[in-house]
């Protein structure tokens, strides 16, 4: 041991140090806005996709049939898109300050996401066509995980995945918030919108108010990072 | 993997050309496998004994925190995080690179020359051992009762 380091190095102070570089390298690694807003714009450009690809048969007495064709075909291409462009800007930001970028794992559980969400989906498209509706409406939970399975959820639950990364307070309450507003905040019946609404606008509303939300996320998240520099 | 070649700066004082508080002159250089990468602390032992000269100096436990979370750090940013001159930084990324607790890469962006610091597995190991030790200090020191 030498007698230059050990004694003037207070440990209370080094471990302060550590943290504070820690911290400092975390903040200048972060590109939280734009990961927000590549999700805010596939939500937004999912709309019109579903709007049109939905296949929607009424009968006379008024119930309907619906299949969300453009969502399964809109959304996994979408998702795996919007995380890879996600992990090119993170790697590049971090690049050209002179950092390395953890962005890997939210790549990742993005793709594996996107896989649980389509193969869900193309089992319900396999299974409903051949077997007859149930009478009864779902239950709370099955709501609620039929909801956890859709897109928007899928989305809430990788931004959870990166605030854990960037060790990231505010997003993991953002995307705490996200998600109950997907999965929890909407009625349980079928679809927004008051009574009267066509199918196709009911399901837009949602998809709306999502958009919105992690549109405001990143300007929020923009806002803070200019003023933190 | 090649050796940083900076230019070492003898007087290594900070960028700003005025003497860092506890700016130390950089210890001798260990050799490429004099580095032991010890097993966890001993719970019983004095905490102090198993500090790791190269890894508990100031600067080279900062630039050893800065490579573990960025996962690759450039040159220019340690320099700026750190408050140190260019000299000063190769000097110490020397010490940690011999002692095989860092990768030096260099390499170009475009035509401007980027030199990348990477933490290898005993870097790692070295840093959560002095982190531990540092807490078992603090904890040991507070734990203890004053002498009258």
């Amino acid at each position: 041991m030498t007698t230059e380091s050990v004694p003037t190095g207070d440990p209370r102070r080094l471990l302060s140090d550590v943290r504070t570089l820690a911290h400092r390298v975390r903040l200048d690694q972060r590109l939280t806005w734009v990961a927000l807003l590549v999700l805010a714009a596939v939500t937004f450009a999912g709309i019109p996709v579903d709007w049109f690809g939905m296949r929607v048969h009424c009968r006379p007495d008024g119930s309907c049939e619906f299949a969300r064709r453009g969502v399964l075909y809109y959304w996994p291409a979408a998702l795996l898109i919007a995380y890879a462009t996600i992990a090119f800007f993170y790697v590049r930001a971090a690049r050209a300050r002179g950092l390395g970028a953890r962005v890997l794992p939210y790549a990742i559980t993005g793709a594996v996401t996107t896989v649980v969400f389509t193969a869900a989906w193309v089992a319900a498209a396999l299974y409903f066509p051949r077997h007859p509706l149930p009478d009864q409406p779902l239950p709370y939970w099955g709501v609620v995980l039929d909801r956890l399975l859709a897109p928007w959820a899928m989305i809430g639950v990788a931004l959870l995945v990166l605030a854990r990364l960037e060790r990231n307070v505010a997003l993991l309450l953002f995307a705490a918030g996200y998600l109950a507003l997907v999965l929890l905040v909407p009625p349980m019946n079928v679809a927004w919108g008051p009574p009267g609404w066509n199918l196709r606008a009911g399901f837009a509303l949602p998809q709306i108010v999502n958009g919105v939300v992690l549109l405001l996320g990143a300007a929020g998240f923009a806002l803070a990072r200019r003023r933190h520099r | 993997m090649t050796a940083v070649t900076d230019t070492p700066d003898p007087d290594a004082q900070p960028a700003n050309g005025k003497p860092a508080p506890d700016a130390h002159p950089v210890d001798d250089t260990p050799g490429p496998d004099a580095h032991p990468v010890d097993d966890a602390p001993d719970p019983d032992a004095h905490p102090v004994n198993g500090l790791d000269d190269v890894v508990h100096q100031r600067v080279r436990l900062g630039i050893l925190t800065i490579a573990h979370e960025a996962r690759q750090v450039e040159f220019g940013y340690l320099r700026t995080q750190l408050e140190l001159t260019a000299g000063n930084l190769s000097k110490h990324l020397g010490v940690l690179e011999a002692a095989g607790l860092v990768e030096v890469e260099k390499g170009y962006a475009g035509r401007r020359p980027r030199t990348w610091i990477t933490l290898t597995a005993p870097g790692r190991t070295a840093l959560a051992q002095e982190i531990e030790r540092l807490k078992l200090l603090i904890t040991r020191v507070e734990t203890t009762p004053a002498e009258k």
